[in-house]
């Protein structure tokens, strides 16, 4: 029999004679990779969670189950608060254990819960103890440093983060040179870097200026808003950038900050606040679904399209209206629900530092959230799966690529299908 | 001895009881009930059975109104609401109004609250399991109308069902929906139900979905173990998250916790076992003479485990589930309970 590297050697049990009710099981026909027999509960490992800062919740579970079938993990494997309580109270150290990462933080285990066992503040919490003990994933350290070095989880140059608009000839202004504005537009570095998210920002900065919208961006000085790493565990590394975008935003004279990132809009309107942030903050598809009578969009599009609502938009900031009024907006689409949507939405498996998990997190499942979510979207017959959150449109395109379901699927994000009708 | 009456709110089973027992020792009671008919929610609901002895609701509720509509030394009110009160335990100043009769001012002596509880909707909070939405997704409340009814079908088509199951703890034990109390009779009506749909259904076959059956005391072997061995009723540990559709069937999505697998399980009717909450009379019948409500709303009880019908204003009781969640027979004993205290305090009250 062949090693498996995530079995540790000193848990398989094998017996050299053994016959079972006449059968000869001798060797490896028995082999036991753990001890099956519960010698000793170990409340101890419990309290050991629930009294770091945020962890208290965990104790409170009283094993309903309703967690499991929600939980987006568990459908690719074998995961879910009421699992992890049961294996900690069974002797499971979770801050040295594969279940500390594996989740998501998309909340629907939460929406579910009687308890309010909170595993958004369960989670970053054991991961922060985790992390200056020295136990993280590698590649998940490689985006904390990259963040640090760079302001972003890519490594990409912080001084070429404006560098997307180069070639283009949309009028994007730096807040730097306009001092003043009404909307300040926080771009975020999947919008910045990637190609593909470079598209959906140049589509939003034309929309921008056909609205004739007051706006700014921040360029190079502008740093990750650092949500996901804060979720991740990585809170010192939260705080400092939370202060640095706080200290830029209070240069300029403002009224509102859009954004294009759901992770910016969670942590600007729920954390920025701690560290002193004053400003309202709204998502583009809220800014501009109640616009889209003022857009002339002239042309039909053929799509059967089907949305996936990103967790930090819907589930944890409660917008799932206004992507859908956008895309009903547009003439010619036919708008279909996957099973699951909305409240009940899956998890591309981006979110809480999944975004730099996707190794890791092989080991654990059976397929990537990522590529369940395509084949859900290919089940309902539409030939477009329409986003806007800037971790999907990447994570997606791989994930119809892997499936086999290259042809068949297109990944947009709505702005770019806006743009699309518009020509 | 204080010939002022004791003033009764509420002609359900506490109510009821509280009337009798002071008629029954030889004071006077004025029993106010808001519907034109007594018995209370057993009555106004349609209970079929009672849990656990499975004796027609109607009949036995119909026993105890007997036991005071001819008695005189109760003045029983029907239609009729308490709009004001005023004073304190010997001398409390009652308005009553009476539908097509206009108000009447009467002096009571002390005033006992039975003024019951309401069914949790479950489609009020959330709509995990798709109350709202689906016509085969019902309560036990809406089961048991149709047990009354003799005619166990699936809401949808018409058709008798060939699989149901009860999910427990809907809209109790819940931190989300405020609700964070057992309501205790649950697991008992969905055990009892159960036991009906299997005699009136033979072909149906029923589950049960459980968080941990709570079957205090006789309820266990009167109930519970007849319906596993004898009506042969699956028992499943893990609670449904959600009902979906699937073709005309629905699909509860869940957890075998035992088992430690998923499970999703197609079924013709889904009863959701949907707990207490305190009704609107008690609320306000509370509030009008003063009485604290607890967190929940229910009748706020100050004398611990001992007096279990005390409340935070002298003179004034409360008894049965306007207290908090109570079955048929906890509701008969307080408001007995409550009978005894309050003709205990009058009496003390009149010779000091």
């Amino acid at each position: 029999m062949g090693s498996n590297p995530n079995v540790d050697p000193d848990r398989i049990m094998e017996k050299e004679h053994v016959i079972q009710d006449g059968m000869d099981i001798s060797g490896h026909w028995n082999r036991m990779f753990e001890q099956r027999v519960i010698w000793d509960y170990t409340p101890e490992l419990i309290d050991k969670v629930t009294e770091v800062e945020g962890g208290e919740s965990f104790g409170w579970c009283y094993q309903c189950a309703q967690c499991i079938p929600v939980c987006p993990v568990d459908i690719v494997g074998d995961y879910g608060p009421r699992r992890i309580y049961r294996r900690v109270q069974t002797g499971e150290d979770l801050f040295e254990s594969k279940d500390l990462w594996q989740c998501t933080t998309c909340m629907n285990c939460l929406r579910v819960c009687p308890k309010e066992v909170d595993m958004i503040k369960i989670m970053p919490a054991v991961r922060q103890e985790a992390i200056l003990k020295g136990n993280v994933p590698e590649e998940l350290q490689k985006a904390f440093e990259n963040t640090f070095d760079y302001g972003n989880p890519l490594g990409e140059s912080p001084k070429k983060r404006a560098a997307w608009l180069k070639g283009s000839d949309v009028n994007v202004p730096l807040m730097k040179e306009k001092k003043k504005a009404d909307i300040l537009w926080f771009v975020e570095c999947y919008p910045s870097y990637h190609p593909r998210g470079i598209e959906a920002s140049l589509a939003l900065a034309k929309v921008l200026n056909i609205l004739n919208v007051d706006f700014g961006i921040l360029g190079a000085e502008e740093k990750c808003c650092c949500d996901s790493q804060r979720l991740a565990g990585e809170v010192g590394l939260f705080e400092e950038f939370a202060e640095h975008n706080i200290k830029t935003f209070k240069r300029y004279k403002v009224k509102d900050v859009l954004v294009t990132d759901p992770h910016a809009l969670n942590a600007f309107r729920k954390e920025y606040p701690k560290y002193g942030a004053k400003f309202e903050t709204i998502h583009y598809t809220t800014f501009l679904a109640p616009k889209m009578g003022e857009l002339n969009l002239a042309k039909k599009l053929d799509h059967r399209v089907t949305f996936h609502d990103p967790c930090y938009l819907g589930r944890h900031n409660g917008e799932y209206d206004a992507p859908r009024d956008m895309l009903k907006a547009i003439p010619g689409i036919d708008l279909i629900e996957m099973g699951r949507c909305r409240e009940n939405s899956y998890c591309c498996g981006g979110g809480g530092g999944g975004m730099w998990l996707d190794g890791f997190m092989a080991d654990h499942v059976s397929e990537r959230l990522s590529e369940r979510r395509v084949e859900e979207a290919v089940e309902t017959g539409a030939d477009v799966l329409a986003v806007c959150c800037p971790y999907e449109v990447s994570r997606f395109e791989d994930a119809v690529k892997s499936t086999g379901n290259e042809g068949k699927l297109v990944v947009k994000d709505i702005i770019e299908l806006v743009v699309e009708s518009m020509e | 001895m204080s010939d002022r009456p004791i003033l009764i709110i509420g002609g359900g089973p506490a109510g009821l009881e509280a009337a009798r027992g002071i008629a029954d020792i030889g004071f006077k009671a004025v029993l106010v009930e808001k519907e034109g008919i007594l018995g209370g929610t057993p009555v106004h609901s349609s209970y079929a059975a009672l849990t656990p002895d499975f004796r027609p609701a109607k009949e036995a509720m119909a026993e105890m109104a007997a036991a005071v509509t001819n008695n005189p030394g109760v003045d029983v009110r029907l239609n009729s609401t308490v709009t004001a009160a005023t004073g304190s335990l010997g001398n409390f100043e009652v308005t009553l109004n009476t539908a097509d009769q206009g108000e009447e001012k009467i002096s009571v002596g002390a005033a006992i609250l039975a003024t019951g509880f309401q069914h949790f909707d479950p489609g009020r909070e959330t709509q995990q399991y798709g109350y709202y939405e689906f016509d085969d997704v019902i309560t036990l409340v809406d089961l048991e109308k149709m047990l009354s009814a003799g005619n166990v079908v699936r809401p949808s088509n018409g058709e008798p069902p060939k699989r149901l199951c009860f999910i427990q703890c809907v809209g109790s034990r819940d931190r989300q929906i405020g609700n964070e109390y057992c309501s205790k009779v649950c697991c008992g009506v969905a055990a009892k139900e159960s036991i009906e749909v299997r005699k009136l259904v033979p072909e149906c076959k029923v589950f049960i979905f459980y968080i941990d059956m709570r079957m205090y005391g006789y309820w266990e072997n009167e109930i519970y173990w007849p319906s596993q061995e004898k009506y042969n009723v699956n028992y499943v540990k893990g609670i449904a998250t959600e009902v979906i559709k699937k073709g005309d069937r629905l699909l509860v999505r869940g957890e075998d916790t035992t088992m430690g697998r998923p499970m999703e399980v197609p079924m013709d009717i889904v009863v959701l076992s949907v707990g207490m909450e305190p009704s609107k009379g008690t609320i306000e019948m509370g509030n009008l003479f003063g009485a604290d409500l607890n967190k929940y709303k229910f009748i706020e009880t100050v004398g611990g485990a001992i007096n279990t019908v005390a409340t935070t204003v002298e003179g004034v009781f409360a008894c049965g589930a306007a207290t908090g969640p109570a079955d048929i027979e906890d509701s008969i004993s307080s408001g007995s309970a409550a009978a005894m205290k309050a003709i205990g305090a009058l009496r003390r009250a009149v010779t000091t």
